[in-house]
């Protein structure tokens, strides 16, 4: 897991309009890069899809090799510390209905989207639980620590999951408020409310 | 420019490998910690002509046919004189095979886990189907078995 290094104060332009790190004013997640010989463009992809639905487990493990760090990057700023269950099973879900994916071209969308409940409902478990042990105000960082506030993650992390959710996909995946809002099976409206409270708190908690 | 990472997570290859067995139901699964190092351990994968055919107990001759990076081209032979023409791809820890039309399957991962491995193995066709898996569960169980007794032994 990669951490955040310090924010300098001098550079808001490293920052989007929101205030929320975006993916072309910060240093973007390196993802893990394509293993050796891997054709990466979206005709290999669908090729792949369709030789994994007829059995070919060796397109199967190059459909791993694209999706794990896809599904990783939106599982993590969600469900945090959960993060690696919540790929694994978003994973596991994808991979098992992959036989009735009748459109190729639509993996990255439906894979997303799974992705983002799956952190979605781990992370909910997990303040559930916390909240059961009345252990959520200790796990969370001392507001004010400087350190910890330059940290995306730390701030993530007093965020709810579905705030975290609409960030890591209007800020982090570029999508739309219609196209988030039918990834997370919410009202568009929902969509709009929840981001701009999302970077408003973010916004506050970055700078505080 | 402020370098900011959004905290993402990589899986790594056993959970990979126990995701890609999930997705394939007439395979069986199965992991073991290895009382030894990551590189000892995977050097029996990584010489796949000599290593693989000393503890997979379904093949007893493997032959590389054609290797391009991890991607290679086998032919390989059962104990009972069966040849299949197989697919692989193969790389530290992370080793799937396998025939085009599935009729077999066969995945090995691992990971180091301070100086000892944690290995997971698949094996399973879907020419047999789910009634095959319990035979499967006991041939995987055997070779992660041998594997271990080579790689501890050594």
């Amino acid at each position: 897991m990669t951490r955040s290094t310090r924010r300098d104060a001098s550079e808001p332009e490293a920052r989007g309009s929101a205030g929320v790190p975006a993916r072309g004013s910060a240093e973007p997640f390196a993802p893990s890069p394509p293993p050796e010989g891997v054709d990466v463009s979206p005709e290999a992809e669908v090729e792949l899809v369709r030789a994994a639905q007829r059995g070919d487990a060796v397109a199967l493990a190059g459909l791993v090799d694209r999706l794990a760090p896809f599904v990783g990057r939106i599982c993590g700023p969600i469900a945090l510390e959960h993060g690696e269950d919540a790929a694994q099973e978003a994973l596991i879900a994808v991979l098992r209905d992959l036989p009735g994916l009748r459109e190729p071209r639509a993996l990255r969308g439906w894979a997303r989207r799974v992705a983002a409940r799956e952190a979605v409902r781990h992370a909910q478990a997990a303040r559930r639980e916390a909240a059961r042990s009345g252990a959520e105000a200790g796990a969370l960082p001392a507001p004010g620590d400087p350190a910890l506030a330059a940290d995306v993650r730390s701030v993530l992390a007093r965020l709810g999951p579905e705030q975290r959710a609409i960030l890591v996909l209007r800020d982090l995946e570029g999508l739309s408020e219609r196209e988030a809002a039918a990834a997370l099976a919410v009202e568009h409206g929902t969509v709009k409310s929840r981001l701009s409270r999302a970077r408003a708190a973010f916004r506050r908690r970055w700078s505080s | 420019m402020v370098p900011v990472s959004w905290p993402a997570v990589e899986l790594d290859p056993v959970a990979r490998l126990r995701a890609l067995a999930a997705a394939l139901p007439h395979v069986a699964f199965e992991e073991r910690v290895i009382e030894a190092p990551f590189a000892r351990v995977w050097s029996y994968i990584e010489d796949m002509e000599r290593g693989v055919p000393q503890f997979e107990g379904n093949v007893r001759e493997i032959q590389v046919l054609r290797r391009e990076g991890e991607r290679l081209w086998l032919r390989s032979r059962s104990p009972l004189g069966l040849t299949l023409r197989m697919q692989a791809v193969l790389r530290p820890g992370w080793c799937v095979m396998g025939t085009a039309s599935g009729g077999a399957q066969i995945g090995m991962a691992a990971r180091a886990e301070g100086g000892r491995t944690r290995f997971a193995h698949f094996e399973g066709s879907r020419w047999l189907g789910r009634a095959a898996r319990p035979l499967f569960r006991a041939f995987v169980r055997r070779d992660l078995a041998k594997l271990a007794r080579l790689a501890e032994s050594v």
